[in-house]
C-alpha cells in the first residue's frame, strides 16, 4: 500500500479507499454503506460522533423511547467527539503554539548588543507556518505536501518553520521585516498545526494514516515520540506539612523569570522565613514589618485575627522581633539586607546597599509569583500573614497538615508546558549567540561596508531547531536556567498493538523517586476517583507511580485570571487593598484566593460559590475555572490555573437533572453537542477541588436535594486499556491490573496503514476478530476496529497432565485453520553516508555471483528481492564502503548484509528513499509468519496468561453433542484462588451471543445481566449454568461431568517461544574474561549462578562445581614459580632466572586476569604452592 | 551459527576502476512510486526521486522469480 498526496488524483482516491477497506477487515461492511449513504447528504467528517447521526444510534433507532436514566452515556461518545482520547496533549500544544509563543516573545522582546547601546532588535509577533520539510523552507508560497507517514518512512522530522516579525536597527534606520524564519518546531500529530487536522476518515486514508490513531506524539528522526505527562506538586499554593513534628509552610513559585521555594517554619515556637538567597531564617515579625506592617497590633489581627488561642501562640514572635530592636521598616529592610546572599561577585568593592538590596530582594526574589507594583508590598504581606497563619493553624490542631498525595494539589505537566520551558531556553540562547556575533562585528571601529544585522540572524537557525529536536528525541530536557535536569521525558510510543499506543497517551509520570519506602504515593487516592484509572498500573518497582487517565478526563490549560476577578467584584466581593488587618479575620468573612492569592473577602461564601458557578455556566468565565470552599481556613479558592486534572459531570439543580430526554434527543438527531451541553450550563466539568466540595449522585435515582451533580457514567473511572475488561466489577482487583499490562502485550491489528508502515518491531494478527462480549468502552475507543485477540471456545476441564500451572491446551486443527497466527515484520534500515570528499557508500550489485548460494536471494540492483525468502548467512544488500573516504584512492571494503536468524523470513518491502540530509536510505522489511507453537502465551482479558503446553489433535478432543470442540482447554484450578469472576461471566454471555447471533456487553458496572444469559441458553436447550454434556474423545465415552465450556475472548501476548529458544554448547568467548558470552544474542552460554553454586556446594559436588565454573568456562594454563609466586613463562622463571620449581596449573582466566590487574597497580600477589598430596 | 564460510568477495571489487563506470552507466531497475503507483526506472547514482510526482519515497517491484511458500 502507499502513500498519497494532499490533493489526491483520481487513482489515489479510489486506491485509498480500498486501502481503507480492506483494513477495516470483512466485519465492518455495514458502517461503509451507512457512510457513503450519509456522504450524499453532506460531506461531514467521520469520528465518534458520526454514529451517533446514523439512523441506528449503538442499537437504538432514532425513534426509541430515551430513559434519561440510561441514555445520559451517550454524552460519554459526544464528549470524546469533541475531545477525542488524547485532547490533553493535542490541548496544550495547541495553547503552547497560539498563545504560548506569544508569551514567551513578550518576555524576551528586545535583544541589544553590549557593542553599540543604539543597536535594538525587537520581536514584534511570532507565529509557526504550516509544516514542510527541510528543503522546502525557503519557498515562498508553497504549498507543502509532507505527511506523518513520509516522515516516519524517511526517518525525518515533522516539523514546521517557526516565522517571527522583528524591527531592528541598521544605521539608525527602523527596518521591519516580516515572517523571518528563526527555527523548526516539531509538530504533534493531530494537533492544530498537523495536515491530519479535522480529516474524515478518507482524506486520513489518501494521506497514508490511520483514522483511528489518537495522534499527540511527535515523529522525530522518523521515530514516534511521546512526551508523557509529568505529575508534581501544584505550583504557587501553600503547602502545610510537618517535617519531623516541625510545621512549615512552604510555596513553589513558578513564573517566567524565576522558579523559588519559600518556607514559614516554626521552630522553638517562633516563627521564621526562611529561603535560598537568605543567609539565615528571619523572624517572621521582621519580614512583616519590612512589608510595611508597621503596627504590631495590624501583624497580630493580619496573622491570628481575634481568636486568643492563635494570639497566645503568636505573641512570642514579636518579643523576638523586640530584642532585635527593630521597630522601623527601616531597620527591618537592612536587617534583611544584611543577610541575603549576593549572587554575582561585583566588580570592585563598594558598600553594600542593605537597604535597597532587601526592596530588590522583598520586591522580585521572595515569592515572585505574587505581583506587587513597586514598594506597595501590601499584596506579599498578606500573603505572608496567610501562610504564617496557616503554620499557626498547624501547631495547634494537626489535622490541617496538607496531604502531598491529594490528587487536588497535584499538577499535571503536558507536552505543551514542557515544550514551552525548552522553546525559551533555546530561543534565549539564539538570542545570546546572535547577540554575540554582532558584537564582534560592531566592536570593530571601521566596517568596510554597512552593517546589516539581519546577516546575523539566520547563520544561528540551527539552535532551536536542533536544540528542540534532540531533546524529544533523547528525552533530555536540560535548562540551565532553572537547574532543571530530566531524563526520560520523552518515549517511543509503542506501536505493540493498537491499545498498547493508546495506553502511552494516556501515561502520567511521577517524578517521585522509586527507590525510596514511602507507601503514601504509591497508594491509591479517594480523589483520584475519575480522574486516574483505579486499575491501570504497572507491577513492581514503578507501581502506583506511574498512573494512567481515566476515560473522561481533562487537563486545564491556562484561563485568563482578568475575567475571573471582575467577576468576583461584581458579585460582592471587596478587594483586599481596601481590608484592614482586622476584618481579614473576622468571624463570618472568607477570603477569595485566586490560584493561591488571595484578592478579597467576602461574607456569604455559600451564595457567593452558587453565584459563581451561575457565572461559569453563563460562560462569564472560561469552562474550566474551578472554585470551592475550604470552611477550614474561611477561604474560596478560585483557580485558573494549568495542568488541573477535571472531568465532566451533569448538573443538578432543585433535585433534578438538568440534562433531560429532550435534550438527548437532541443529541441524538445531532442538533445539539458537547459543546452545547456545556454552553447551556447542562454539564460542566469540576477538578478535583471542586469535586471534593460537591455531592455528586452515583444515578439518577439517588438525587436527594444535597445533590448538585450527577455522575454521566461510572465505567468513565476506568481508563481506556481497563475498559477492554468485560464484567470488571466482579473481578479481583489485582487481575484487572494484570490484564492492564497483558492488553498492551496482545498481538492484534496495530492501525488502518499498518502495512504501509515500516517500523523495526511490527506483530500483526492475521484473524483478529472483535470479542462476542464487548464494553461501552471498546466501542468508544474503537477497539472493536481494531482488535487484538480471538474469540476462542473454552472448555474448562482438565485434559492430560498438559495443562498444569495455567498451561492451556490447544485444538491442533484451530491452529491449522488459523487460530492465534500471527506476522512479525521486522524492519533492517541502511543508510548510504555521504563523505566530505564527495564519496558515499554504495551498493556493488556486480558481485553478484551464482555459484555462491547466498546471494541468491539479490535482484540486479544488489538489494534483495521483494518476496524472497531469506535463509540464515543469505545476504539481502551488497554495501560496500570507501576504505578511506578522504583519500582519493578507490579501494572499497564489504559492509555485506547477511541475514542472522536461524529461522527463515520473507521480504515484504523493500524502500528506497533519502533521508533528510539528503543520504540515501533502504529500509527492508522481513516477514515471517507464526503459528501458536508449544510454549507460546495466551492470556484472557482478566490477567489470567498461560502457555500452550500441548497441541492435541482435534480427534482426540472432548466434543459435544452437536459437534462442537473447543479450541482451547483451560484448568479449572486457575478460577479459585483467582477470584476472576468476570471471566465465567464472559464465557456465559458470549455463549448466549452466539447462540443469540448477537453480542452481548460487559460494561463495566452494567452490561447483560447473569440471568438473561441463562434464559437466552435455556431457550436455545442449553443449560442456563453453561455447563455442557461433553465426549470424550480418546474414549469415546460420555464425561462423567458437565463441562463449563464457550467462548472467551484470547489474546496472543507478543513473548514467543520463537524468539526465546536457545541452547548451546560451545561458542564465542567474550574477549577479556575469556568466559562464555552473555545472552542469546550473541550465542551465550547458560550461566550456572550463585544460588545454584550453592545448591552444589552444599550437596559437596565439588569437582561438578570445579569443571561448571573452571573447566566449561576460562580454564587457563598458567607456569608459576614455586620460589617467587610469580606468573613464569614456559617453564621459566623471568624473576628468577632458571626453569626450577617452574610448575603449570590451571585456574579460571578471570583470576590471573585479576593478579595481573592488581600487578598493574602496584599490589603484588605470590601463589604460594605446595603438593596435593605430601608424602609424609 | 553466524559463522558462515563467506570471505571471498573482498578482493572482488578492488583496484578496478571499470567497475565503477560500468556501474554508473549500467542498467536501470524499475521501482514503485510510494504515491502515485508510478514506474520509476532508476539508475544507479540517480536521485530518488518519482518522475511524475516528486515523491520521494520508492519501493522495489516484487520478483518475478518463483517463490516457495511452505504451507502450514
Amino acid at each position: 500500500m502507499a502513500g498519497q498526496k494532499a490533493q489526491p488524483t483520481q487513482r489515489g482516491v479510489k486506491k485509498a479507499a480500498q486501502s481503507a477497506a480492506g483494513a477495516d477487515s470483512e466485519h465492518n461492511p455495514d458502517v461503509e454503506t451507512a457512510n457513503s449513504s450519509k456522504r450524499h447528504k453532506q460531506e461531514a467528517p467521520k469520528d465518534a460522533f458520526s454514529a451517533l447521526l446514523e439512523p441506528f444510534y449503538f442499537g437504538k433507532a432514532l425513534t426509541d423511547p430515551i430513559n434519561t436514566a440510561e441514555d445520559k452515556w451517550n454524552l460519554l461518545p459526544a464528549f470524546l467527539k469533541t475531545k477525542g482520547l488524547v485532547k490533553q496533549h493535542v490541548d496544550s500544544y495547541n495553547y503552547f503554539v497560539n498563545v504560548g509563543l506569544k508569551k514567551i516573545i513578550q518576555a524576551n522582546k528586545y535583544v541589544r548588543c553590549e557593542a553599540d547601546p543604539k543597536f535594538r532588535l525587537e520581536y514584534t509577533d511570532i507565529r509557526v507556518l504550516p509544516p514542510n520539510r527541510v528543503d522546502e523552507e525557503n519557498f515562498e508560497h508553497h504549498i507543502s505536501t509532507v505527511t506523518p507517514n513520509e516522515c516516519r518512512l524517511r526517518d525525518m522530522t515533522y516539523a514546521a518553520p517557526v516565522a517571527v516579525d522583528i524591527v531592528y536597527t541598521r544605521n539608525s534606520q527602523r527596518i521591519k521585516r516580516r515572517n523571518v524564519k528563526i527555527g523548526r518546531l516539531p509538530v504533534m500529530l493531530k494537533s492544530n498545526l498537523c495536515v491530519l487536522q479535522g480529516l474524515n476518515d478518507r482524506e486520513m486514508a489518501s494521506k497514508d494514516e490511520c483514522p483511528l490513531d489518537p495522534g499527540g506524539y511527535f515523529v522525530v528522526r522518523g521515530q514516534e515520540k511521546v512526551i508523557l505527562v509529568q505529575e508534581q506538586l501544584n505550583k504557587n499554593r501553600v503547602v502545610v506539612e510537618s517535617a519531623k513534628g516541625l510545621i512549615q509552610a512552604s510555596v513553589t513559585s513558578s513564573t517566567h523569570e524565576r522558579r523559588t521555594k519559600t518556607y514559614v517554619i516554626q521552630k522553638k515556637g517562633l516563627m521564621f522565613l526562611r529561603h535560598n538567597t537568605l543567609s539565615e531564617e528571619i523572624p517572621i515579625v521582621i519580614v512583616l514589618k519590612a512589608l510595611g506592617i508597621l503596627s504590631d497590633q495590624e501583624i497580630l489581627s493580619m496573622v491570628a485575627g481575634g481568636d486568643e488561642a492563635y494570639q497566645d501562640s503568636f505573641m512570642v514572635n514579636f518579643e523576638a522581633c523586640g530584642k532585635e530592636k527593630i521597630h522601623t521598616q527601616e531597620k527591618a529592610l537592612e536587617y534583611i539586607g544584611f543577610r541575603v546572599k549576593i549572587m554575582k561577585k561585583q566588580a570592585g568593592y563598594r558598600a553594600r546597599n542593605y537597604h535597597l538590596e532587601a526592596i530588590e530582594y522583598l520586591s522580585s526574589v521572595m515569592l515572585p509569583h505574587v505581583h506587587v507594583s513597586g514598594t506597595k508590598f501590601r499584596p506579599k504581606a498578606i500573603f505572608v500573614a496567610f501562610m504564617a497563619r496557616r503554620v499557626l493553624m498547624a501547631m495547634l490542631d494537626p489535622k490541617l497538615v496538607d496531604d502531598r498525595d491529594y490528587v487536588g494539589n497535584k499538577r499535571l505537566e503536558l507536552a505543551g508546558q514542557m515544550l514551552a520551558l525548552l522553546f525559551e531556553d533555546c530561543f534565549k540562547r539564539f538570542n545570546t549567540e546572535f547577540s554575540r556575533s554582532i558584537n564582534k562585528v560592531l566592536k570593530t571601529q571601521n566596517r568596510a561596508s554597512e552593517f546589516d544585522a539581519f546577516t546575523h540572524f539566520n547563520t544561528n537557525k540551527f539552535i532551536i531547531t536542533e536544540g528542540l529536536q534532540r531533546a524529544i528525541s533523547t528525552g533530555n530536557w536540560t535548562l540551565k536556567r532553572f537547574k532543571m535536569e530530566r531524563a526520560g521525558v520523552t518515549h517511543v510510543l509503542s506501536r505493540l498493538s493498537y491499545i498498547s499506543a493508546l495506553g502511552m497517551m494516556t501515561r502520567i509520570s511521577s517524578q517521585f523517586e522509586k527507590t525510596r519506602k514511602v507507601s503514601g504515593p504509591r497508594a491509591l487516592q479517594p480523589s483520584q476517583f475519575g480522574m486516574l484509572c483505579v486499575a491501570d498500573t504497572p507491577e513492581g518497582e514503578a507501581c502506583g507511580l506511574v498512573k494512567n487517565l481515566a476515560l473522561m478526563t481533562h487537563i486545564t490549560t491556562e484561563d485568563d485570571e482578568v475575567s475571573v476577578r471582575e467577576v468576583a467584584i461584581q458579585l460582592g466581593m471587596e478587594d483586599i487593598s481596601q481590608v484592614n488587618g482586622k476584618e481579614l479575620h473576622a468571624p463570618g468573612k472568607y477570603a477569595v484566593h485566586l490560584n493561591g492569592i488571595p484578592i478579597g473577602i467576602i461574607t456569604m461564601p455559600k451564595h457567593f460559590l452558587n453565584n459563581f458557578r451561575q457565572m461559569r455556566r453563563m460562560g462569564r468565565v472560561s469552562e474550566f475555572t474551578s472554585i470551592h470552599i475550604n470552611h477550614y481556613y474561611n477561604a474560596v479558592h478560585v483557580a485558573t490555573d494549568e495542568g488541573r486534572i477535571c472531568r465532566p459531570l451533569i448538573v443538578v439543580e432543585n433535585g433534578h437533572s438538568k440534562v433531560t430526554a429532550r435534550y438527548l434527543k437532541a443529541l441524538r438527531r445531532g442538533n445539539m453537542g458537547f459543546e452545547g451541553f456545556l454552553r447551556r450550563g447542562l454539564v460542566e466539568y469540576l477538578d478535583v477541588n471542586e469535586e471534593n466540595d460537591c455531592n455528586i449522585a452515583f444515578g439518577e435515582d439517588r438525587i436527594n436535594e444535597h445533590t448538585t451533580h450527577l455522575e454521566i457514567e461510572p465505567f468513565t473511572i476506568l481508563g481506556a486499556v481497563a475498559g477492554l475488561i468485560p464484567y470488571p466489577h466482579h473481578n479481583q482487583s489485582p487481575r484487572n491490573t494484570y490484564q492492564c499490562a497483558m492488553g498492551k502485550q496482545a498481538i492484534g491489528a496495530i492501525a488502518y496503514n499498518q502495512f504501509s508502515r515500516i517500523d523495526t518491531l511490527l506483530y500483526l494478527m492475521v484473524y483478529p476478530q472483535k470479542p462476542m462480549v464487548k464494553t461501552r468502552t471498546i466501542e468508544l475507543i474503537k477497539y472493536d476496529k481494531l482488535p487484538a485477540g480471538q474469540n476462542a471456545t473454552v472448555a474448562v476441564m482438565s485434559y492430560s497432565g498438559y495443562d498444569i500451572e495455567d498451561a492451556l491446551v490447544l485444538n491442533k486443527a484451530s491452529v491449522d485453520r488459523g487460530f492465534g497466527r500471527c506476522q512479525v515484520m521486522k524492519k533492517s534500515s541502511e543508510v548510504l553516508t555521504s563523505y566530505s570528499g564527495g564519496r558515499e557508500d554504495r551498493i556493488n550489485a556486480e558481485q553478484i555471483s551464482a555459484e555462491k548460494p547466498f546471494h541468491d536471494a539479490l535482484g540486479v540492483d544488489g538489494t534483495v528481492q521483494v518476496g524472497a525468502r531469506l535463509k540464515q548467512g543469505d545476504v539481502y544488500m551488497l554495501k560496500q564502503i570507501p576504505v578511506n573516504p578522504t583519500a582519493s584512492d578507490t579501494t572499497w571494503k564489504d559492509k555485506n548484509l547477511k541475514y542472522k536468524l536461524p529461522d527463515e523470513s520473507y521480504v515484504d518491502k523493500v524502500c528506497i528513499t533519502e533521508n533528510e540530509a539528503g543520504s540515501k536510505l533502504f529500509k527492508v522489511l522481513l516477514r515471517q509468519t507464526r503459528r501458536p507453537e508449544l510454549g507460546d502465551k495466551f492470556s484472557s482479558r482478566h490477567g489470567q496468561k498461560g502457555v500452550v503446553g500441548l497441541i492435541s489433535p482435534q480427534e482426540d478432543m472432548p466434543f459435544n453433542e452437536d459437534g462442537i470442540v473447543p479450541d482451547i482447554i483451560m484448568n479449572p484450578h486457575g478460577f479459585p484462588s483467582r477470584m476472576t469472576v468476570g471471566k465465567l461471566m464472559e464465557l456465559l454471555s458470549g455463549k448466549a451471543g452466539v447462540l443469540d447471533g448477537k453480542l452481548e456487553y460487559g460494561t463495566a458496572f452494567g452490561g447483560s445481566k447473569v440471568d438473561d444469559m441463562g434464559d437466552v441458553l435455556l431457550r436455545h436447550g442449553f443449560s442456563y449454568r453453561g455447563k455442557d454434556y461433553l465426549t470424550s474423545g480418546i474414549t469415546g465415552e460420555a464425561l462423567r461431568f458437565y463441562v463449563f465450556n464457550g467462548p472467551i475472548y484470547y489474546q496472543r501476548l507478543k513473548h514467543m517461544v520463537q524468539d526465546k529458544m536457545h541452547s548451546r554448547s560451545r561458542g564465542p568467548r567474550a574477549v577479556l574474561t575469556r568466559q562464555p558470552t552473555e545472552g542469546r544474542s550473541k550465542d551465550g552460554g547458560l550461566r550456572l549462578g550463585e544460588m545454584e553454586r550453592d545448591c552444589l556446594i552444599a550437596y559437596g559436588t565439588s569437582q561438578l562445581l570445579l569443571e561448571r565454573l573452571m573447566l566449561s568456562s576460562d580454564v587457563h594454563d598458567i607456569d608459576v614459580c614455586e620460589r617467587c609466586g610469580q606468573i613464569g613463562y614456559h617453564g621459566y622463571c623471568q624473576l628468577c632466572g632458571s626453569g626450577a620449581g617452574v610448575s603449570r596449573l590451571q585456574l579460571p582466566y578471570a583470576a590471573k586476569l585479576l593478579i595481573q590487574e592488581l600487578g598493574s597497580m602496584n599490589v603484588k600477589v605470590t601463589i604460594g604452592l605446595e603438593d596435593e598430596f605430601p608424602r609424609e | 551459527m553466524s559463522s558462515q564460510p563467506y570471505q571471498g568477495s573482498t578482493s572482488a571489487s578492488q583496484a578496478n576502476p571499470n567497475a565503477v563506470d560500468n556501474l554508473t552507466t549500467g542498467r536501470s531497475v524499475e521501482y514503485v512510486c510510494g504515491d502515485c503507483d508510478a514506474i520509476v526506472a532508476l539508475k544507479r547514482g540517480e536521485p530518488i526521486r518519482c518522475r511524475s510526482c516528486g515523491h520521494r519515497v520508492l519501493y522495489k517491484q516484487r520478483t518475478n522469480r518463483m517463490v516457495q511458500f511452505e504451507a502450514r
